[in-house]
């Protein structure tokens, strides 16, 4: 693991990728710094990094679409997947690797608030609680993004649809509001999905007779509860949406508030998304 | 040492490998033999652990390669068909590496990797990155990778394509040393690479096993095919009729007929046919231009196995 962890960290460093990363994302940073702290006068950190959301779910893509997609498509795969190492750790040492760039990145951004310090009263507590939460974000969209490179062996497929999803979780707040909220409507939306997720499941396991029983047994279950429990569906499709807002978890942050609970979601995200690209992976071999 | 049985990959309704098996011992070199498709790739990938097979097992030194890989794997050094080099590395760099990742000991990386140098006559090229390596120098470090750690089993997969002649025997000189402790699998569709270096030879088609020899057997088999090409004055079916009457003559393939001249591959066991031929073609008056004794190569002698199988297979069908 520690291997491979070195390896990645040295080829984002010979082949700029790391460096362009890094220097971009503090150019972006630097930019808001200055217009909103030191030209803006504001003493809030909070501002500068609860801004640069479009342009960091534009930039972490940038780093992550490589990560398996492109050892996939040069073949070096097989000498990871035929060496001693489980894929476990292959896929923990990549990630760790991307991560360190991030560290990297907010490691710098540590010293903005302290700046602001020389010119007057900085919340110390609310800034880093701040960044503290930055960093876990950009733990959670690292592990989609590495998901996400799994999936394909083309980068820019890979970088594209990172982007999308990415972009979903950004506007899910906005998407949330539109959303119908009534029992049916709710029923409809789930049962659409129950579809969905069926046909995922026959495209993935080739197996019509699962995949029917699936999508049939959560059908009945949603018009039991339809039916039966209607108080279920309350509110339902705005809290399971919301469950896909990564940024709204943020902004609890910004009000200096390090709730445990999305430090929790965060990680389990994390931990979700490393144990499905090893599960990606790993299928791939029995195709 | 390496139990296949009864491997199966499949894709779709394509067999690419079919019903396999197959054992190789201790100390054994042996010649994957096919032509482009035939599944050797894949069954090398089967071997090493890098894709899983549909049906059957593959035993390691007695570990499963599903159940208790990184025991398996640790046994093998594999070079696929496309050498697994990182271009952003320098050539010391990739294997130091390797040496990392196979998990040999820090104290021993080094010797381990000086020596995997010096046997592929890369030591002067361990600065350059590989990105600016040619293809038969990739290809080097590519075995350089396969015999970090020492392993017992070392499978390479067409090892000598895209070396230059010098290079090409130096690789067979590098591949019989390293035989003398080693248990080697390589694959290849040059029949003489085969017959310099290995024991046994697995030739495969489609999936299927054809042939499971040692190489005498083969080279036995390969001695007692001929084909003589021969150009005659006359009509196509005339000559092939007057040919095929004399016994020794298995087949005869018309593969041309330009100005009332035909030319055509006339195939026999064991038994040189030129004067039976002459004496045909002097009886009937159809004057001889050019006649030519050929031995078979191992492409011939394959596809002639193929098509004896594919006969053998439409006959049953029947």
């Amino acid at each position: 693991m520690i291997a491979i962890y070195k390896k990645e960290l040295r080829s984002y460093f010979t082949s700029m990728i790391g460096f362009v990363f890094v220097a971009l994302f503090l150019v972006v940073v630097g930019i808001y710094f200055t217009s909103y702290n030191l030209v803006g006068g504001y003493a809030n950190f909070d501002y500068v990094l609860q801004s640069i959301g479009l342009l960091f779910i534009i930039l972490i893509p940038t780093v992550t679409m490589r990560m398996i997609a492109e050892e996939t498509k040069s073949k070096t795969d097989q000498l990871l997947y035929t060496s001693p190492l489980t894929i476990e750790k292959i896929v923990l040492g990549k990630y760790l690797a991307v991560y360190t760039l991030f560290l990297i990145v907010v490691a710098v951004i540590c010293f903005y608030p302290l700046i602001l310090g020389q010119f007057g009263n900085v919340d110390y507590p609310l800034a880093y609680a701040n960044i503290f939460g930055f960093a876990l974000m950009g733990a959670a969209y690292m592990a989609i993004g590495m998901f996400i490179s799994s999936t394909t062996e083309n980068q820019v497929i890979a970088a594209v649809l990172s982007f999308l999803v990415f972009l979903i979780t950004y506007l899910m707040s906005y998407i949330v509001q539109v959303v119908p909220s009534d029992n049916l409507s709710a029923w409809i939306i789930f049962s659409v999905l129950n579809l969905l997720i069926s046909v995922v499941l026959y495209t993935s396991l080739k197996n019509i007779n699962v995949a029917l029983i699936f999508a049939g047994a959560m059908e009945v279950i949603l018009t039991a509860l339809y039916l039966l429990k209607p108080s279920f569906f309350d509110g339902s499709v705005v809290k399971f949406l919301n469950w896909f807002s990564l940024f709204e978890r943020y902004k609890a942050f910004g009000l200096g508030i390090i709730d445990f609970a999305s430090v929790i979601y965060y990680l389990s995200l994390v931990f979700l998304f490393w144990f499905l690209t090893v599960q990606t992976i790993k299928k791939r071999r029995w195709n | 040492m390496i139990e296949v049985s009864n491997l199966v990959k499949q894709y779709g309704d394509h067999y690419a490998v079919d019903h396999l098996s197959f054992t190789v011992n201790e100390g054994e070199v042996l010649g994957f033999l096919g032509p482009n498709g035939a599944g050797k790739s894949t069954t090398m990938n089967i071997i090493t652990g890098y894709i899983s097979a549909t049906e059957g097992t593959v035993t390691i030194n007695g570990h499963d390669i599903l159940d208790e890989p990184e025991e398996a794997k640790k046994c093998l050094g594999y070079l696929p068909e496309l050498p697994p080099v990182y271009p952003d590395m320098t050539v010391k760099e990739y294997l130091f590496f390797v040496a990392e990742i196979k998990g040999v000991k820090r104290e021993d990386r080094f010797d381990d990797v000086m020596n995997a140098m010096e046997s592929t006559k890369i030591t002067n090229y361990q600065n350059r990155l590989i990105r600016h390596l040619s293809k038969g120098y990739r290809q080097r470090t590519g075995i350089a990778g396969a015999m970090i750690g020492n392993p017992q089993i070392i499978i390479l997969d067409e090892p000598t394509v895209g070396l230059d002649p010098s290079q090409i025997i130096e690789v067979r000189d590098l591949i019989k040393s390293l035989a003398k402790d080693h248990t080697i699998i390589l694959s290849s569709h040059i029949m003489q690479e085969i017959s310099a270096v290995c024991d046994r030879v697995l030739i495969i088609n489609k999936g299927k096993m054809i042939v499971n020899d040692s190489i005498k057997d083969l080279s036995r088999r390969m001695s007692g095919s001929n084909r003589l090409e021969l150009k005659v004055k006359g009509s196509a079916a005339q000559a092939k009729e007057l040919i095929l009457g004399i016994g020794d003559v298995e087949s005869v393939d018309v593969v041309g007929e330009e100005d009332g001249i035909v030319e055509m591959h006339v195939y026999s066991k064991d038994t040189d046919v030129r004067e039976q031929v002459f004496d045909a073609c002097a009886g009937a008056h159809l004057p001889i231009y050019a006649m030519n004794l050929i031995e078979m190569t191992l492409e011939e002698i394959f596809i002639k196995l193929v098509q004896n199988m594919e006969k053998e297979k439409g006959e049953e069908e029947k």
